[in-house]
Parts: structure tokens; C-alpha cells; sequence
């Protein structure tokens, strides 16, 4: 029994070049080490892969007429068909054999080869990957279920399917992606400004001034103007020691925009019994310690709003303290 | 006047960072926010503060050095933490009101 398309296979080196081993397609991993490539091959048809548009031939037309429709369309293998039925396949071995042996006017139906071995339109492509390894052809022709030619799979074809897919999937995820980040884009903004965010303990003298010198090398590594640099890391430095001093805990943030920059300190407690007071210099309730250290000048707050181009404190003994301050990137003033 | 000539004028040690910056005037003070809100950048401060802030202000305000008086001195850790931040710190036995009048005398 002679075989559609032989001349592909002979060669065993060229054959396993042409091999599709869907391992080797990995451009893109999901889950559990699997690649999507090889996702593909399983939900992919041989219907979605083969080229369904296809020169074929009647069974009474003379080999002469194939060899031209070959190289009128540089094809290597035309199906005979007859009422959509597929009868047999001529190849290029078939016409150079009937060159040779002078029958090249003779119909093809007496010289094609039958016997063929077909792949259905609703096999998997790892199917027909495995059918193209287990008999080396180059091309399969393609049947429905009810016996009707509707295509011709080849090798290039399942590649190309395969690349296809994928590319249409990557552009797919690109997309995809693309709309979350434009839908998150705010706070995704909020979170690439926002360059200090960190909670201060109380009590912590010896953290005291970690965050604003943080503070300060970010705002040099941005080429922050040094007296705005200044002005927010005091700002920075007073509200942290104000938290470590006064506060049972709370959280720093600072935020740097385009035309501002923004300190926040917020704690939990117990918040300042006279906000009036507090704001005017030399006013303290510092305890001992934190004087001894060289705190509790009774200037923080007064310090804050001295630096600030704009601010504003609230606290209640329940809420707590809420401190907001801003830097305005166009205002150079010194401390 | 360069920190080195107040250096070897004063008689003072030099213990962490260099004494090449440009000293542009003298901030005496102990508590740390005053020095935030009235000391200018270049000058030598004087304090008896040895606690690691003092680092932090003087980095803060880009003083030309720390001058540490009544013979006190800052801890290891601290003094780790000013070298990295090459802040110029200086120790001297000279009580803060003798070492004031020097500098007086000098800036």
C-alpha cells in the first residue's frame, strides 16, 4: 500500500526537525508548570488548523491536468473527489512515477493512491500530532463525520494555528490587562506617590527620625528642592517624634505629587486636649524622658505649621489626632 | 572659616565625619525642634545632646558639624550612624558657655 505524501517522511533527521513537540511551545506558563501551547493543542480542532479551501480533482481527469494544477498553485498533493467524497490523493511522487513510466495521460483514477489515512475535523490537535508522528506524512486530508472532504491538514498548518492562538490570546491578555490598569489607574497613581507610608510605635525614642531621613533621601533622589526638602522632612520629623511622644501609635504617610507634597500623621489616641495651646510656641506635655532627649520643646506643631504652606490638625480625646500638611512644589521658601 | 581651623583653635576632637565643610555661623541650642526652626544650614551647632536625633536635625538641616560639650559623648551606634550620614561630630571637655565664647571670638 503506498501512502499520501511519503516523500516528506523519508528523512528521519528532517522528520524530527519537523516534529511538533508541543513541550517545545512554551511562550506562556498557566497554571501547575502547564504551557498555554499545550492548553491549545487539546481545545483546538483539526477543523480550526486545516486549510479548508481546496484544489482537488475529478476522478476522470488525466494525470496531465493534476501535475498543472500543481504548478499552477505550487501545491504537492491534490485529493480526487467525486460528489464531495473523498476517493484518493495524487502526489507529486505519483506524477514524476507517471512521467517516468509514460502514463501521464492516463485518468487518475487508475494510478492514485487509495488506502488513504484521513484525520476527522473534530480530532484534538494533539491527535493529529500524534497521528503525523505515527505515520510521517506531510499532509492529512480532512473528513467530516459524514465522509465529506473539507480540508488538508498539514504540520505548518497546526504550527500556524498554534501561533495564532496564542498570539490572539496574548493580545487578548494584553488587553485585558491594559483595562484593569486603566480602570485601577487611580490608586495605582495614589500608591506610586505615596513614598512613605509606615507606622511610628509610641515610646519608640530610639526609631525617632527614621522616617523623616527616609523622607529626605527620597525627596534628594528626586531632585526635590532642597528648601522644600528641608521644609517637609521638618514637618516629616515633628509629626513622627509628635507620634512616638504624645500618641499611643499611629501612621506617617507622606505623598508627593505634581505640585505638592503631602504629610499626613493619624493616630489613635489620645488625642491633644487643646489644639489652641498646643499650636503656640513653648507649649509642651512632653513627659521627662522625652525632654531629657532633647524633645518636648513645645515647638513640634508650631515647627509643622511654620514649614507648611498649608495645614491643618484635628483631634478629639476620642478620635484621636489627624495631622495634614503640604509642601507646595512652587513655593521655595526656607524654613 | 573652615571646620578644621575651629578644630585645632578649640583644641576639639573630631569623631565621626570630615572637617572640610565651611562653618557659616554657631547654633547653640538643646532641644532638637529649636534647631529645626532657627538654625541655618552651614552652621556649628553646640549641644550637649547625644541622643541618635541629633544625627537626624543636623542631617536635617545640613549643619557644617556637632560640636558635643561638657565631655559628653554619643553612643557607638550613633556615632555608626553619623559617619554614614557624613555628619562632622566634635567633642570637647569645654562646658557649652566656654566653648561659646571661643567661637564668638573666632566666627
Amino acid at each position: 500500500m503506498r501512502l499520501a505524501s511519503r516523500p516528506q517522511a523519508k528523512s528521519p533527521g528532517r522528520r524530527r526537525a519537523m516534529s511538533l513537540r508541543t513541550e517545545n511551545l512554551t511562550p506562556s506558563r498557566d497554571a501547575g508548570g502547564v504551557s498555554l501551547a499545550q492548553i491549545l493543542v487539546y481545545e483546538l480542532r483539526v477543523r480550526d488548523a486545516m486549510t479548508p479551501k481546496l484544489r482537488v480533482a475529478a476522478p476522470g481527469d488525466s494525470l496531465r491536468s493534476v501535475q498543472l494544477l500543481m504548478k499552477e498553485h505550487r501545491i504537492s498533493g491534490v485529493p480526487i473527489v467525486r460528489d464531495g467524497a473523498l476517493l484518493g490523493l495524487v502526489s507529486i511522487e505519483d506524477i514524476v512515477h507517471a512521467l517516468d513510466k509514460g502514463h501521464i495521460n492516463d485518468p487518475v483514477e487508475a494510478r492514485m493512491t487509495r488506502n488513504l489515512v484521513v484525520v476527522r475535523d473534530h480530532y484534538s490537535l494533539v491527535r493529529a500530532v500524534a497521528e503525523f508522528d505515527r505515520f510521517g506524512f506531510g499532509r492529512f486530508p480532512v473528513l467530516d463525520a459524514g465522509d465529506r472532504l473539507v480540508g488538508i491538514l498539514t504540520r505548518g498548518d497546526i504550527t500556524s494555528a498554534l501561533m495564532l492562538h496564542l498570539e490572539r490570546r496574548a493580545e487578548e491578555a494584553v488587553r485585558r490587562e491594559a483595562e484593569r490598569t486603566a480602570a485601577a489607574a487611580p490608586p495605582d497613581e495614589a500608591a506610586r506617590r505615596m513614598v512613605l507610608n509606615a507606622k511610628v510605635r509610641a515610646g519608640d525614642f530610639d526609631g525617632a527620625g527614621k522616617l523623616s531621613q527616609r523622607l529626605r533621601q527620597i525627596l534628594r533622589a528626586r531632585g526635590v528642592d532642597p528648601n522644600i526638602r528641608r521644609r517637609a522632612t521638618i514637618i516629616a520629623y515633628e509629626a513622627e517624634t509628635n507620634l512616638i511622644i504624645h500618641s499611643i501609635g499611629g501612621r506617617l504617610t507622606a505623598t508627593v505629587g505634581p505640585d505638592r507634597i503631602v504629610i499626613e500623621a493619624v493616630d489613635q489616641g489620645p488625642g491633644i486636649e487643646n489644639v489652641e495651646l498646643a499650636l503656640r510656641d513653648g507649649w509642651s506635655t512632653a513627659g521627662p524622658l522625652a525632654r531629657k532627649l532633647g524633645f518636648g520643646a513645645g515647638m513640634g506643631l508650631p515647627n509643622i505649621r511654620r514649614s507648611a504652606d498649608h495645614f491643618d490638625v484635628k483631634s478629639g480625646l476620642l478620635e484621636g489626632t489627624r495631622l495634614h500638611a503640604e509642601v507646595f512644589l512652587q513655593s521655595p521658601r526656607a524654613p | 572659616m573652615k571646620l578644621a581651623e575651629i578644630i585645632s583653635r578649640l583644641d576639639l576632637r573630631l569623631i565621626s565625619g570630615a572637617s572640610d565643610a565651611e562653618v557659616r555661623g554657631c547654633y547653640i541650642s538643646d532641644l532638637l525642634s529649636d534647631v529645626l526652626a532657627h538654625a541655618h544650614p552651614g552652621v556649628l551647632w553646640v549641644t550637649i545632646q547625644t541622643h541618635h536625633n541629633v544625627v537626624s536635625v543636623a542631617a536635617m538641616k545640613e549643619v557644617a558639624g556637632v560640636l558635643i560639650t561638657c565631655g559628653r559623648r554619643p553612643d557607638p551606634a550613633v556615632l555608626a550612624e553619623a559617619q554614614e550620614e557624613q555628619i562632622a561630630i566634635l567633642a570637647t571637655p569645654l562646658s557649652t558657655f566656654e566653648a561659646a565664647g571661643k567661637l564668638w571670638e573666632l566666627l
